[in-house]
């Protein structure tokens, strides 16, 4: 029993992971919490709910989600992280919260704020090895999600743009005088990170059958603790933070019971902050010069 | 007065003193988004109190703001050690946290809630916030006022200066909770009955959102922030779905085209010049 | 503080003593066995090329900074292992090379937190001064701001000022904790020629007060004008000491400089 709860709480963390690498992007490479991501999660599930409803095929509806998320995300560029430059650093965290709320309200008036089933793509196909139950649509968005975060990485450490990002992630004014054309950078990033948002939207919907308006704020906010667990800013971090979110949330809903959750995860994400705020494999911040 | 406006005043008294809980440890650089537990704290302290040992209110809802100060100081010390986007993250676990241990303790009801015995006034609501608005508004005449600001905007050189950086943070931070503890206490005292869902992140982060939105560079942003959060929805009342949606939009918007919020220092100056200039 | 160190001996002490000072940053030596000390009542500049270390001591004296080894006494007084927030106490106070004064708030609040010493008591803390029209809080930095010819700038926010304007304030702002001891990180950078001048006035008048001053400085006029005594520091250590006219023939001060900026 306990192994087949250990299995679900790595699929849960998959999705974790793929939010949480979302998050990662945009605080390491643009120093940006960009609170409007739950929306984006939010969108890709609601959203692909709302196409199939009208009879998209299932591809089409999932793309059309993915790329309306890509826009809102390079609205959320334009309104709330352009204006990082003036005014206090809380400034653009509270209008991507403003685009949360939004997106939330929006979606409220046109689907209703009840829970919805989504269709089951794949239905009822489990594989079942020893005792153990593993749903196909868990397996493939497991392997989505993996296969995903390892292209990512490698993208990030052997290509010349995976380059230029991690340039700018260390040192902005470096990245200017070796010519990185930030202004076009940061868009590309910003529908990055919404792409993955989205496809973990769209899979916790495959996975799950089900959305809601509000799907994005408990999954977002745990991803953000993912992160800082893992590491702010790495990659392996977001996963491995993922991946310990969604098994200490099953173990403990199966262990001690449903209520507890909060304390657990956030108990473990503030003890984190206070021991190891660089988590678990980040590193340190520099000193400041005077 | 009628009971919708007496309601809706009530509603503004307890955003008028969660915002300037908000913006005490704001002005200090701290990005409270836990300030819902502290709430939380306060109330069902306050509650317990008045129903377990049967405390009169006007000396529950101190204590109550108290518990929550403590609690403040306590968290505060190894808290205040992270910055930034990590403070705030960790400010954002604990209330987190703080409104999970309450949802499932017995003792005040789990999440069942808990029915409170005394009761407060409108009057007495209102007389509090008006009470908090004077003192934060003298508190801004002194220089504890200014070091908050000073440590914001340079710690290194207000350490320098030989101000105590972290005892000036801790204080903004456990004062910021008492506050907050003190408008839970009122709030549990006034709707005599309380739940955990209630102190829920959300409440923190509109809380924080509309004292960016009225500004924190003086001590009249954030009352005009909570003003308007909630009069403006209310008159938006027409539209009861859109309501939210546009109240998002409008912050978005708003932010973009004012980052520093409504009301500014350079505003104040404007007008003070403005003034002489006429009595001149 | 109240009582003195065991090491102190008020009557003879120097202002500032340093003493066998190590500082290493990523292995990389910025300060080797560095000794001086500045007597009392008199300018001393610490000059030297760019990269010599000249800000570093500044920082290892004020504590920015926690030092390898050595030892670092203020009017007697051992700070060596003080807290920062301690040191202005003992009477060493400091501007900065870039400086760093709180942009958003008005001049006049920048001088009320260079006060903070002399009122940081609770009840200094809590007094509603701003309430108070003329508190003597207030009257003290506009005095000080008139003395360099500043008070036309008391209301206004920092960050809207002049470079040379800033500057002089942030030396303002440093006389006001009190301080006996003042160290100046190149304070006449940037300044235009009547600035320059106003500033050595200045600097002459806080002498004349009995102020100590410890200055790094690139302009050897202005070195020359004010201080009576020069360190030369190159890669954290001490090549050189003395009068600047005697110091400046020295060999190998001449090549330190050769090669890398040769003012003066």
């Amino acid at each position: 029993m306990l192994s087949q709860q250990i299995i679900n709480g790595l699929m849960l963390g998959a999705i974790y992971m793929l939010v949480a690498v979302a998050f990662t992007l945009a605080i390491g490479v643009l120093n940006f919490l960009n609170f409007s991501l739950p929306g984006l999660f939010m969108l890709g599930g609601m959203l692909a709910f709302g196409f199939l409803k009208l009879g998209w095929p299932f591809f089409l509806a999932a793309g059309g989600a993915l790329f309306v998320a890509a826009l809102v995300s390079l609205l959320v560029e334009r309104l709330a992280y352009r204006r990082m430059r003036e005014g206090d650093a809380e400034v653009p965290l509270v209008s991507s919260l403003g685009f949360l709320v939004l997106l939330e309200n929006l979606v409220l008036i046109r689907y209703g704020s009840d829970q919805q089933a989504f269709p089951a793509l794949f239905a009822d196909m489990n594989v079942r090895v020893g005792g153990l139950v593993i749903g196909i649509a868990q397996m493939v968005s497991l392997a989505i999600s993996l296969g995903l975060v390892a292209w990512l990485s490698w993208f990030l450490r052997a290509t010349n743009a995976g380059r230029r990002i991690r340039t700018v992630a260390e040192n902005r004014e470096t990245a200017l005088l070796m010519g990185i054309n930030i202004e076009r950078l940061v868009p590309q990033l910003f529908v990055g990170s919404a792409l993955l948002a989205a496809l973990a939207g769209l899979l916790f919907a495959v996975n799950y059958q089900q959305v809601s308006p509000f799907m994005g704020e408990g999954i977002g906010f745990k991803a953000v603790a993912a992160m800082i667990i893992g590491g702010m800013g790495s990659i392996w971090g977001a996963v491995i933070g993922g991946l310990l979110i969604g098994l200490a949330e099953v173990l403990s809903i199966s262990l001690i019971g449903a209520d507890v959750v909060n304390i657990t995860v956030y108990g473990l994400l503030l003890v984190i902050l206070i021991v190891r705020p660089q988590g678990l494999i980040g590193r340190p911040p520099a000193r400041e010069k005077l | 007065m009628s009971g919708y406006l007496t309601g809706v005043l009530v509603v503004l008294a307890f955003n008028v003193m969660a915002a300037y809980a908000v913006y005490l440890p704001l002005a200090a650089g701290q990005l409270n988004l836990g300030i819902a537990g502290f709430m939380a704290i306060g109330a069902y302290a306050a509650a317990y109190l008045t129903n377990e040992l049967g405390w009169s209110m006007w000396a529950a809802v101190p204590m109550g703001s108290a518990a929550a100060g403590l609690v403040g100081i306590l968290i505060g010390i190894p808290v205040l050690r992270t910055h930034g986007i990590y403070l705030a993250l960790a400010t954002f676990a604990l209330g987190q946290v703080i409104a999970a241990v309450f949802l499932n303790l017995d003792v005040v009801g789990a999440a069942a809630g808990y029915p409170v015995t005394d009761y407060a006034a409108p009057g007495v609501v209102f007389a509090c916030a008006i009470g908090v608005v004077l003192l934060m508004a003298l508190i801004s005449r002194t220089r504890f006022a200014l070091y908050l600001t000073a440590v914001k905007s340079d710690a290194t050189v207000a350490d320098l200066m030989g101000i105590s950086v972290r005892g000036i943070q801790v204080a903004a931070f456990a004062l910021g909770a008492a506050l907050a503890g003190f408008g839970g206490a009122m709030y549990a005292h006034h709707y005599s009955f309380i739940e955990a869902q209630h102190f829920n992140v959300l409440l923190s982060v509109f809380t924080v959102l509309y004292v960016l939105f009225g500004g924190v560079q003086t001590v009249w942003g954030p009352l005009v922030g909570a003003a308007f959060f909630t009069l403006v929805p209310e008159l938006l009342r027409a539209s009861d779905q859109w309501r939210y949606a546009l109240f998002a939009l409008f912050i978005i918007i708003f932010m973009a085209l004012r980052p520093q919020g409504l009301v500014t220092a350079s505003l104040f100056r404007l007008f003070r010049r403005r003034s002489k200039g006429a009595s001149a | 503080m109240s009582a003195p160190a065991p090491t102190a001996t008020p009557a003879a002490a120097p202002a500032l003593a340093i003493s066998g000072l190590q500082k290493s940053f990523a292995g990389v030596r910025a300060i080797r066995d560095l000794s001086f000390s500045v007597p009392k009542g008199r300018a001393t500049a610490l000059i030297g090329p760019n990269g010599a270390g000249k800000t570093t001591v500044f920082n290892l004296v004020s504590g920015v900074y926690g030092v390898d080894s050595g030892s670092i006494h203020v009017n007697g007084v051992d700070v060596t292992h003080l807290p920062s927030r301690r040191r202005i106490r003992t009477g060493v106070a400091r501007s900065f090379q870039n400086i760093r004064l709180m942009s958003h708030l008005s001049v006049l609040e920048n001088l009320l937190v260079g006060q903070h010493v002399r009122a940081s008591s609770l009840a200094a803390l809590l007094t509603p001064y701003r309430l108070i029209p003329n508190h003597r809080w207030k009257r003290e930095a506009r005095a000080a701001l008139a003395e360099s010819g500043l008070e036309q700038y008391a209301e206004e926010t920092v960050g809207a000022l002049p470079y040379g304007v800033r500057k002089r304030i942030d030396l303002v702002r440093a006389t006001l904790a009190g301080a006996s001891v003042l160290m100046l990180d190149e304070p006449a950078a940037g300044l235009n020629p009547s600035e320059t001048n106003a500033l050595r006035d200045h600097l002459k008048a806080l002498i004349a007060r009995g102020l100590t001053l410890l200055v790094v400085e690139h302009d050897m006029h202005f070195v020359d004008s004010i201080c009576e005594n020069v360190v030369v520091l190159n890669f954290g250590e001490k090549i050189a000491e003395g009068p600047l006219s005697v110091v400046w023939r020295d060999p190998k001060v001449r090549e330190a400089y050769i090669g890398t900026d040769e003012e003066a």
